[in-house]
């Protein structure tokens, strides 16, 4: 690696006061997952680097009046083990678990996983369909963003050089809301997904209530199928359904070809997806209404 | 340059090294604890696996700095002259290596298993070592090895007689 400076932030505010001094040739660290691997191969001339894995404002999983509150730099290992994700949004769970093996999900956070923006990136999907926003601090102090604003291209997100980012909220309504994640990859470990997905719903009297279907890998950012949602809100969950809505978010996801999968091999990859994690979404809202009942 | 001091396998260490080092560069090179391979540098071979803090990392991944003032077991720190670690013995018991070059991380990363899950199921331990690529074995004999190890270190009867402690 060519030479650099490392400076150690012990909070946010540290760490962006760091980025002022030293922007735009300073660059955040969190677990080095993606960093390192772009500072042994990459183009990228950073001077400084801007140490935040031992901050200690980004590392809390709180229940605020708002919603759940995952700090930046909490890793997919923390997320695992977390009761209260567990409780309140295990689909984050299951997301966390699908990421590269145990040595990288001990240290890569769910910041660093959002911040990389590649469309394939895991945490993405499950957390756009929960409607998630994103806490940035710059020098100017606090900001929200609901997260789909966060992702702007292929590795390219709307934060400025001397910004960061703090948490991901979870909105306290959509807490305990049945959403199910699914990747598929050409391994079960250490692979990027060829698409993934999280769909998530509620019943209401035989119909679906607030559908909402999240695509990652297939579009130059992690997208919600919106033509499929429109589509699902206010029909029974019936097997036909669920298809037609797999097959709509096929249509207006934008694949590519590549090393890995054809475009086409990847739509339907997305029609049986989506239609499957409906499916179980759908079968656990049920669960929870006869358990309501009983 | 850069001071650090990390405590590996109970010995405080401390070197003086530039700031782009990784920890992988300063276990091998300045502490000659070559245990650690160096693979492929970037994530996914899992043969620089270190145990820093309780969890196994990629060593090749962490810069030193990132390590300073914590807990580090390298291979080293398993075995000494006397006895193996219930893990190698086991390893060497179920011929669970071939070449070799895979087998400081693999055993590490059991170990941070075993450390946290003393009877673990065979998923569990396929996920342990998934960040764990070995081109010879094809990981059978390594997963029986880390249930006899497990066995060993619950101190239940060995499946095979033919263990024994050095
Ligand atoms: C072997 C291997 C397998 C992998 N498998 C997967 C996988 O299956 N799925 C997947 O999605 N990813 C995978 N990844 C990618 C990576 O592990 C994740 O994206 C990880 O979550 C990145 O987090 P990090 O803390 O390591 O980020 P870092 O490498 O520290 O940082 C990544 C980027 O984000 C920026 N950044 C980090 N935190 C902040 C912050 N708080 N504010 C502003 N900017 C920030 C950094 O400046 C940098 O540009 C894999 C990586 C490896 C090496
Ligand atoms: S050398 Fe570190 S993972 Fe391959
Ligand atoms: S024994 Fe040769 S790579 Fe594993």
């Amino acid at each position: 690696m060519r030479p650099f400076q490392v400076y150690v932030a012990k909070d946010s505010e540290h760490a962006v006061s760091l980025l002022c001094e030293h922007a735009p040739r300073a660059v955040i660290l969190a677990g080095g997952t993606d960093l390192l691997v772009d500072l042994k191969h990459g183009s990228k001339p950073w001077d400084v680097i801007v140490d935040i894995s031992r901050a200690e404002d980004l590392n809390a999983i709180t229940l605020t009046g708002e919603g759940l509150a995952i700090g930046a730099r909490v890793t997919h290992t923390d997320i695992m083990r977390s009761p209260v994700i567990r409780e309140s949004a295990p689909a984050l769970i299951d997301a966390a678990h699908s990421i590269g093996a145990v040595q990288t999900r001990n240290l890569g956070t769910i910041g660093g996983n959002l911040m990389t923006c590649v469309p394939s990136m895991d945490s993405g999907p499950a957390l756009l369909a929960l409607d998630a926003g994103v806490t940035i601090r710059g020098p100017e102090g606090l900001r929200r963003l609901p997260l789909a604003e966060l992702f702007v291209g292929p590795r390219k997100t709307s934060l400025a050089p001397t910004e960061i980012l703090v948490d991901i909220v979870i909105p306290k309504h959509n807490l305990g809301k049945p959403l199910v994640f699914l990747k598929f990859g050409l391994r079960k470990g250490q692979a990027l997904a060829l698409v993934n997905v999280a769909a998530g719903c509620r019943l209401n009297g035989g119909k679906v209530w607030e559908p909402t279907i999240a695509l990652g890998a297939v579009a130059p950012t992690v997208i919600r199928a919106q033509a499929a949602e429109a589509y699902l809100a206010g029909r029974a969950p019936s097997e036909q359904n669920l298809s037609e809505t797999g097959r709509i978010a096929a249509q207006e996801a934008k694949p590519i070809s590549d090393f890995r999968a054809s475009a086409d091999y990847r739509r339907d990859l997305i029609a049986v997806l989506v239609a499957r994690a409906l499916r179980q979404a759908c079968a656990g809202t049920e669960i929870e209404q006869a358990e309501m009942i009983a | 340059m850069t001071d650090i001091a990390i405590t590996v396998n109970g010995e405080l260490r401390k070197a003086s090294v530039p700031s782009e080092t990784t920890l992988l560069q300063l276990l091998r090179d300045n502490f000659q604890l070559t245990g650690a391979k160096l693979g492929c540098d970037v994530g996914d071979c899992g043969a620089c696996t270190v145990i820093v803090d309780g969890a196994a990392v990629n060593a090749c991944l962490m810069l030193a700095v990132q390590a300073e003032g914590r807990d580090i077991i390298t291979i080293e720190g398993l075995a000494n002259r006397q006895v193996f670690h219930p893990l190698q013995q086991a390893f060497e018991e179920s011929g669970a290596l071939q070449c070799g070059f895979c087998g400081p991380g693999v055993i590490l990363s059991a170990k941070a298993l075993l450390d946290e899950n003393p009877d673990p199921d065979v998923y569990e331990i396929r996920d342990a070592l998934a960040g764990n690529l070995c081109r010879c074995t094809g990981y059978t004999k390594m997963i029986e090895a880390v249930q006899n190890a497990a066995r060993i270190l619950r101190g239940e009867p060995e499946i095979s007689s033919r263990m024994i402690s050095r």
